[in-house]
């Protein structure tokens, strides 16, 4: 196909070439019409004696004149009048003959200048021609490279961008028409095969957290026992000596207890390790953010107020990225998109049209490890909106849920930079 | 209730510096009003002068509206915010900026012909502003480098308030003077303002911040916080004191 493509241009560029080079060398200059100029003189010669009532019967131009040079006919004005204005405009010039002598000169008209401007307007049209012809065949083919090469690329970029960033839940958009197809194919396994290998190791820290909670909760109960245990015997403690051994054994359970409590919230507490670097950002960046999280082209970009936003582009493309994903996988609906500054915020309003989720489950989205009652057999740790809602806190900004008028509706708060600082106000 | 004479929402300013882009004023939203001696006080590269520019249309914001009177200013183009500037504002820089070639009175002159207002008018009105500034016709006769820096800026004010501007920037006013003649000019303002003008004032020197019955303190090119004080009385301790209080809570 695009061996076809090349050769068709190539063979056209030539076919253009060979048209010039045959108009630059074909013949300019035809030769006189020996038949029309006989015609011409014998005519003449019939007419001698009443040559004012002579009637051109060719298509030629000619003057006749006599022996002394006075114009007996001519064709129209503006022709050789004499033999030497014939002579420098190269006429042909031939003897009139009458009763065996010669009585006269036919001038006939050299209008090669003529035929030579014509020529020469001919070859500018051809010319013209042929450049609107290349021109038109370098913009299409440049429309096809762009088309086949640049963007699957420009693709490819913005798709390394989010492997680098930890995403790999957007496929790489496959094309099997484009240069390379085999190639985006070949990425997108990659992009599986890690996310495969990132769910393996998210379950394996998840079951490790369930064994650290379900250890601690064991662990517990016997201490508390002893606690227990101890209180009771400091109650009938004879002496202080005894007394002062259970109040030890208490002190020491309570100790445990709490070195218990703090290796549980350690565990849980390794996602907020995630590091979130807000700086200023005009709010028209946004845009950009949503199109590359709606890579199925789900929502129309909406209207953004102007203003300077307080955010890290990239975990905020993050949770686009989330959100967008998340209704692709429960709704699969259209997305509708909104845009409006609220009390120091610009909130971006995302809702889909699944119907929403039950109203006891709302405020469990954004809990750790929790997946809601639709997630079935969809892959998914039960991570992606407790991490949103996490960056988003961390830009000084919120993430909230709750049902919309047709489904679940999403509202990112974006912090306005400058307006989130407590201003004092002196009367 | 005093009337507001310039409103900005999300007002916001950026400076593209090597591919970068340098948020110098973030989404302010600010009223100021008639009658007001405002003060805008902040450290070095907090926006001061990028916001006053910004309120007198000498720049455009990139981001946001600002509003003066019933005019969106912000959405005006240059040939229309020169002729807005010359019958709406007056300036005062710390740098003075008279015409060399050109008397005191004639600099002022200059400056009132442009909206094309009558020279008699103007002469008068001239006359009467330099006797409140207190620079006789003698003076006025006399080309910038026959007179003290006091008298420049002096003279500087006369050719702002030529055309009674509804409001009065100043950047800097006293930057370039000694404490002498600072304060004959802050004195000239305080006495404008006292008899209705509205001014605007950039500085980082507390002493001509003291003069203002606002002060708006920015950092990082947004509007920490304000501070009200009341009129000017010469030696208000108590003044003095909110102030320096005020700025110290601000890290000033």
């Amino acid at each position: 196909m695009k061996k076809q493509i090349l050769l068709t241009i190539l063979l056209l560029f030539l076919a253009e070439a060979a048209a010039l080079v045959f108009f630059a060398f074909r013949d300019m200059n035809p030769p006189q019409d020996a038949v029309l100029i006989n015609e011409a003189v014998h005519t003449i010669q019939a007419d001698w004696k009443q040559i004012h009532e002579h009637k051109n019967p060719t298509p030629l131009d000619y003057v006749i004149i006599d022996n002394d040079g006075a114009v007996l006919f001519r064709t129209k004005p503006g022709l050789s009048e004499s033999l030497n204005a014939a002579v420098i405009h190269r006429d042909t010039m031939l003897d009139i003959q009458a009763d065996g002598q010669t009585v006269g000169k036919l001038l006939i008209y050299n209008d090669n200048s003529r035929i030579f401007l014509r020529q020469k307007q001919n070859l500018l049209f051809l010319l013209t021609a042929v450049t609107l012809l290349q021109s038109i065949l370098c913009a299409g083919y440049t429309f096809y490279l762009n088309h086949s090469i640049v963007t699957p690329f420009q693709k490819l970029k913005g798709f390394a961008e989010r492997i680098a960033a930890g995403n790999l839940d957007i496929p790489l958009e496959m094309d099997r028409q484009n240069l390379f197809g085999a190639f985006t194919e070949s990425f997108d396994l990659m992009r599986r095969e890690l996310k495969k290998a990132r769910q393996a190791e998210a379950r394996a820290n998840a079951d490790k957290k369930e064994l650290v909670a379900e250890l601690s909760h064991d662990i517990k109960t016997p201490v508390a026992s002893i606690k227990a245990v101890a209180e009771v015997g400091t109650a009938l403690a004879d002496t202080d000596r005894l007394r002062n051994h259970y109040v030890q054994i208490i002190r020491k359970a309570d100790q445990i207890n709490t070195l218990i409590t703090n290796l549980f919230t350690a565990t849980m507490e390794e996602l907020e390790r995630l590091s979130v670097t807000p700086l200023d950002m005009e709010s028209r960046e946004i845009r950009r953010l949503l199109e590359n999280a709606d890579y199925l082209r789900r929502a129309d970009l909406p209207a953004i107020p102007d203003c300077v936003i307080y955010v890290d582009k990239l975990r905020l493309q993050q949770v686009f990225d989330n959100i967008f994903a998340n209704s692709y996988k429960y709704a699969d609906t259209p997305v509708s998109l909104s845009a409006f500054i609220e009390t120091g915020y610009l909130i971006i309003r995302m809702e889909d049209y699944g119907g929403g989720v039950p109203p006891e489950e709302l405020p469990l989205l954004k809990e750790k490890f929790h997946r809601g009652q639709n997630a079935g057999q969809l892959d998914g740790a039960g991570l992606g909106l407790y991490i949103s809602d996490y960056f988003m806190k961390e830009m000084q900004g919120e993430l909230t849920l709750q049902n919309g008028a047709h489904g679940l509706c999403v509202d990112v708060h974006l912090a306005l930079s400058g307006t989130f600082k407590d201003y004092l106000r002196i009367p | 209730m005093k009337k507001t004479l310039i409103k900005t929402k999300h007002l916001s300013k950026s400076f593209s510096t090597g591919g970068d882009l340098q948020h110098v004023l973030k989404n302010i939203d600010l009223e100021l009003y008639q009658g007001d001696f405002t003060v805008i006080m902040g450290a070095s590269g907090a926006g001061k002068s990028t916001l006053l520019y910004a309120l007198s249309g000498m720049d455009t914001p990139s981001l946001g509206t600002i509003t003066f009177g019933e005019k969106v200013i912000s959405d005006m183009n240059q040939d229309e915010l020169s002729v807005f500037r010359r019958s709406h504002c007056g300036f005062v820089f710390q740098q003075i900026y008279l015409i060399e070639g050109m008397s005191l009175i004639e600099n002022v002159l200059a400056a009132g012909l442009l909206t094309g207002r009558d020279k008699m008018s103007l002469l008068a009105k001239a006359r009467e502003l330099f006797s409140r500034v207190d620079i006789s016709e003698e003076t006025q006769k006399k080309f910038p480098a026959q007179i003290s820096g006091g008298e420049a800026q002096r003279a500087g004010i006369v050719r702002a308030l030529i055309n009674s501007p509804e409001i009065l920037f100043a950047d800097e006013p006293t930057g370039a003077l000694n404490s002498k003649t600072g304060l004959d000019v802050l004195n000239t303002l305080t006495d404008f303002n006292e008899q209705g003008q509205s001014i605007i004032m950039v500085t980082h020197d507390m002493r001509s911040a003291r003069r203002g019955n606002r002060i708006l303190y920015l950092k990082d090119g947004t509007i920490l916080g304000e501070c009200r004080l009341g009129r000017w009385v010469h030696g208000d301790r108590e003044r003095h004191e909110k102030l320096s209080s005020f700025l110290s809570e601000m890290g000033w």
